[in-house]
């Protein structure tokens, strides 16, 4: 598995990729994005060969990572993550509130 | 607003074909049709979510030409009073007013219903540059904040020659005006694309906007206007002010979800108002209009979030404090600068006390008081402080896998649940892993 900041890339077998996934993550630059800074305008961006992005109907945050070829993860504030083929889960990190949980938002 | 429509050709269902690629050289993901059009319909959403937190004052020619275009797309004939409010506070106000009394009933007119001293019409607080007060901050008794607001309302509707009483409202017509076209335009869209390429289409261009703008914004404003309202006085004014938020259009946050249907011809009136003016309340008759914020600001994930200020305010001083998207009330606010450790413990409202404690800084409360390192390792440091009423606070204190700028490392602390017993439990918990799962191969 591969961490970069607050997002998680965990590798799971092909079986587990749920199905009616839609395709997501496009920006308006055409790069795939697993995650994104509202406030700060950053973003965790894959790219590499073969590489497709899944998000679950109804939401906006890719869940799904498919990398056929290769693949490398970048970040404005974090070094660069290369990824071997594969099928990934892809995790936002989270903080704890009692009784509930919450996205990390820095 | 430049017209251009963007489709997505159908995509297929589901991942192609979710089984290992034999290894070789693959296709350099070329940009196809598919990609460049879900990369245009991203751009479009960017757009429309810059008009869903615009903050600058509304553009009332442009929007009341759209109210009159939307009620003509409906087949109906323009209003005949468009009138202008500060907030929606105010707008839901105005609609009640108006709303409340039979047309030549004037009376038994809403001032009837209005507490004592309703007639003084309050200062004109409507200044976007000031940084915008919330409405509790006046130490007036709540009662004489909600009759202020009702009579500044009502001066407000008369100086627009809109009399409660005088002017009959007709019915409430959202559903007319935004719910039918919206259908109509959807159904258009799909059958256009088909069922997969209308779910790629919405995932590409409007999935975001609705999340960010409805999740986070029109869902938290909502609901804190519907408290609002009948805050200090219940009565059946102020109750009708409350029903009347089902029969607001969002105006700028309509962004939502217009930026799936750019440039659609049946919506052309809704996407008018929304690049131009605030909530609004379509009757047959009158069409209340509303400004913009004059702030609305989000933390990384788009919540709602504000340290110094209202995080959402109106031009009238309507606003809402919140915190990583949870409203706190306008006194806690104004203590979060100025907090000590000795505050923070004195605080007997256990929500209160963790917005205190995110404000102050976990580094600078564990500093302060008899933290203790339950355990360290590569992962981390797991700190333990005792709350009383409350449950422990346990965090993991991590540093930054890549180093800053000036070359130091960052630390950042993170809550876990109270019965986490190693750092490494505590950061496999925040991706949703267990201990033993939980060994990253890189980490940056």
């Amino acid at each position: 598995m591969y961490r970069q900041g607050d997002v998680l890339v965990h590798p799971i077998e092909p079986a587990d990729v749920p199905p009616g996934l839609v395709p997501a993550g496009r920006d308006a630059r055409g790069r795939l994005v697993l995650a994104r800074g509202e406030a700060t305008g950053h973003a965790h961006v894959v790219s590499g060969s073969g590489v497709t992005l899944w998000a679950l109907p109804d939401q906006s945050d890719p869940s799904f990572l498919l990398v056929k070829g290769y693949g490398r993860l970048s970040h404005e504030e974090h070094g660069p993550i290369a990824l071997p083929a594969g099928s990934y889960r892809v995790i936002r990190q989270r903080e704890y509130v009692p009784g509930a949980w919450r996205p990390v938002a820095d | 607003m430049t017209i251009e429509t963007v489709t997505v050709a159908p995509a297929p269902a589901g991942p192609p074909d979710a089984t290992p690629a034999p290894a070789g050289p693959l296709d350099a993901t070329p940009a196809t049709a598919e990609d460049a059009a879900a990369a245009a319909l991203a751009g479009l959403a960017d757009r429309w979510l810059e008009h869903g937190l615009c903050t600058t004052p509304a553009d009332r020619p442009a929007a009341e030409a759209a109210v009159r275009e939307a009620y003509v797309a409906a087949g109906l004939p323009a209003p005949r009073h468009v009138v202008w409010l500060p907030s929606p506070f105010a707008g839901a106000l105005a609609a009640a007013l108006l709303t409340a009394a039979p047309a030549g009933a004037a009376g038994s007119g809403p001032d009837a219903a209005a507490p004592a001293g309703a007639a003084r019409p309050g200062p004109d607080a409507a200044d976007p540059a000031a940084d915008a007060p919330d409405g509790t901050d006046s130490g007036a008794a709540p009662a004489t904040r909600t009759a202020t607001a009702i009579a500044e309302v009502l001066a407000a509707l008369r100086a627009q020659g809109c009399v409660p009483g005088e002017v009959a409202p007709g019915k409430a017509i959202r559903g007319t005006l935004r719910t039918a076209p919206w259908a109509a335009a959807r159904m258009a869209a799909t059958e256009r694309l088909g069922p997969a390429g209308w779910a790629a289409h919405w995932a590409a261009g409007g999935q975001r906007t609705w999340n960010l703008l409805v999740d986070r914004v029109v869902t938290p404003l909502r609901t804190r206007l519907a408290e609002d309202l009948v805050a200090d006085v219940r009565d059946p004014l102020t109750e009708r002010a409350r029903s009347a938020l089902f029969d607001a259009v969002y105006g700028l946050h309509e962004a939502a979800w217009l930026s799936a249907f750019d440039g659609d011809p049946r919506l052309r009136g809704l996407a008018g108002v929304a690049t131009s003016a605030g909530w609004w309340w379509p009757y047959e008759q009158v069409a209340v209009l509303t400004e913009r914020p004059v702030v609305a600001e989000r933390d990384n994930v788009g919540r709602l979030h504000r340290g110094d200020g209202p995080a959402l305010a109106y031009p009238d001083g309507y606003g809402l404090h919140v915190w990583r998207g949870m409203a706190i009330p306008a006194e806690v606010a104004r203590e979060l600068p100025k907090l000590t450790v000795q505050r923070i413990r004195a605080e007997q409202n256990a929500e209160v006390r963790r917005v205190m404690l995110e404000h102050f800084g976990y580094d600078r409360y564990l500093r302060d008081s008899n933290a203790r390192a339950l355990h360290r390792d590569e992962c981390g440091v797991l700190w333990r402080i005792e709350l009383s009423d409350d449950e422990p606070l346990v965090m993991v204190e991590v540093v930054n896998s890549t180093a800053e700028p000036d070359g130091t490392y960052r630390t950042y602390w993170l809550r876990v649940p109270p019965d986490t017993r190693t750092a490494r439990g505590g950061v496999a918990w925040t991706f949703g892993l267990t201990e033993e799962q939980y060994a990253p191969l890189a980490q940056t």
